[in-house]
């Protein structure tokens, strides 16, 4: 599965891009909405690591706006849902994504995403 | 069982990997990963050493076995696997019975921002890498994946030294470098480890009465694949993360021993935390650090 919480982390590792490589762009995506469960500790203490800009950004390519351009300062319950539900129930299961720096294409197939890289293609 | 043979690594390392790893585990992953579902104590003790909140990486997760811990409090972490076999992803996939987090990748690169994750754990992985320098470079994407700040991580590799419960023959071994009391730098042992996989287990049986298949038959139908394995000397292991820090511009040392500087020098370290054998293999804990000395 490619959700968010694993797009946040993932970055293009293709021969020489080393700058703008962050975060990569969904192409032609399908997505699968999946209940998990809600565990509010692990976000709280999970929202630090979080590069923010590019979780938001990357919820509204998949149609999700729910989420404010900046975390809150206040951790409500209410909020903490939205974050759940973007973080770890929204699965990419099919469609591409690509590095904005180089354009490489990086597949997701049933939802599993082929981050290797061809030989000549390793830095 | 078949016995484990001694092999010499010729040919080009990644192909031979492909061909003695990769297309193996692809090959077993069902038959393989019914196998394998009991963690070992010390893996489950640092992954329930964690606190709640922290994201880490499982590099060469295998069916995934490790996904869903620590058991006494499920979801306070969030463990990503990575693996090289495509068949095994898709039974990490759901390991656990809940949908996990799995990326298709090489542990020789990292698909990953520098420094995003706050562990990560390595489990039978590196010693499927056929030369010194391919383990040296798995092991610094693994050093590499963790935060500079406080990043942990622990591996676990295949040791010479096995227990008297180990199911394995070993071949009788006369290399002096692979005696832990030699100075000379341990060296380890390059072998193939069969893999029997019995008609049953491939599920290709075909109806028949029970009484006509005696042991010869079910042998000769059974498929031994071998897979290649770097046995781990002792003080080989942690030999080979301190040589990965160094090259890394690490300081291999507690941040402990760093106080007596003039306090204007940012330093950043790599701390052996804990390293030992548990049940034929040898395992390191390792914690990141940086300090003002």
């Amino acid at each position: 599965m490619v959700r968010l919480i694993t797009h946040n982390l993932l970055a293009c590792h293709a021969k020489g891009c080393t700058s703008n490589n962050f975060p990569l762009q969904f192409k032609d995506v399908q997505v699968e909405l999946r209940e998990a469960e809600f565990n509010p500790d692990f976000l709280r203490g999970f929202i630090p690591r979080l590069e923010w800009g590019a979780l938001v950004d990357a919820a509204r390519q998949l149609g999700d706006t729910s989420l404010p351009a900046e975390p809150p300062e206040m951790l409500d319950v209410e909020f903490l849902q939205k974050l759940h539900h973007v973080l770890l129930e929204v699965h990419v299961e099919e469609g591409a994504m690509i590095c904005p720096n180089c354009n490489h294409v990086y597949p997701i197939s049933n939802g599993i995403p082929n981050m290797l890289l061809a030989e000549h293609e390793i830095g | 069982m078949p016995a484990v043979q001694a092999v010499t690594v010729s040919t080009d390392p990644q192909v031979y990997e492909d061909e003695h790893v990769h297309s193996v585990y692809d090959e077993i992953a069902p038959h393989f990963s019914s196998t394998r579902y009991k963690p070992w104590p010390i893996i489950a003790q640092f992954l329930s050493s964690l606190p709640t909140g922290w994201v880490g990486l499982d590099s060469g997760t295998g069916n995934g076995k490790y996904l869903p811990l620590p058991q006494d409090r499920p979801g306070s972490v969030w463990t990503i696997g990575l693996d090289r076999s495509r068949n095994l992803l898709e039974i990490a996939q759901n390991a656990g019975d809940i949908r996990r987090e799995v990326v298709w990748g090489n542990v020789l690169e990292r698909p990953w921002r520098a420094g995003s994750f706050d562990y990560a754990i390595s489990i039978a992985t590196i010693h499927h890498l056929s030369t010194p320098a391919r383990r040296k470079l798995a092991t610094q994407r693994i050093i590499e994946s963790i935060s500079p700040y406080h990043g942990r991580a622990l591996i676990y590799v295949w040791a010479v030294e096995q227990d008297e419960l180990s199911k394995r023959n070993l071949p009788a071994d006369s290399s002096p470098n692979n005696k832990a009391t030699d100075r000379a730098p341990a060296k380890g042992q390059d072998v193939f480890v069969p893999w029997v996989l019995s008609p049953q287990a491939t599920g290709k049986t075909r109806a028949k009465n029970a009484a006509s298949q005696n042991a010869e038959e079910t042998a000769e139908r059974s498929k031994v694949f071998n897979r290649y394995y770097h046995m781990f000397a002792q003080g080989e292991l942690r030999q080979l993360v301190g040589e990965a820090a160094l090259e890394l511009g690490l300081v291999v040392s507690s941040p402990n021993e760093m106080k007596d500087g003039n306090g204007d020098s940012l330093i950043h370290g790599l701390e052996i935390v804990q390293d030992g054998w548990e049940r034929s293999n040898y395992y390191i804990e390792i914690r990141r650090w940086e300090c003002i000395s």
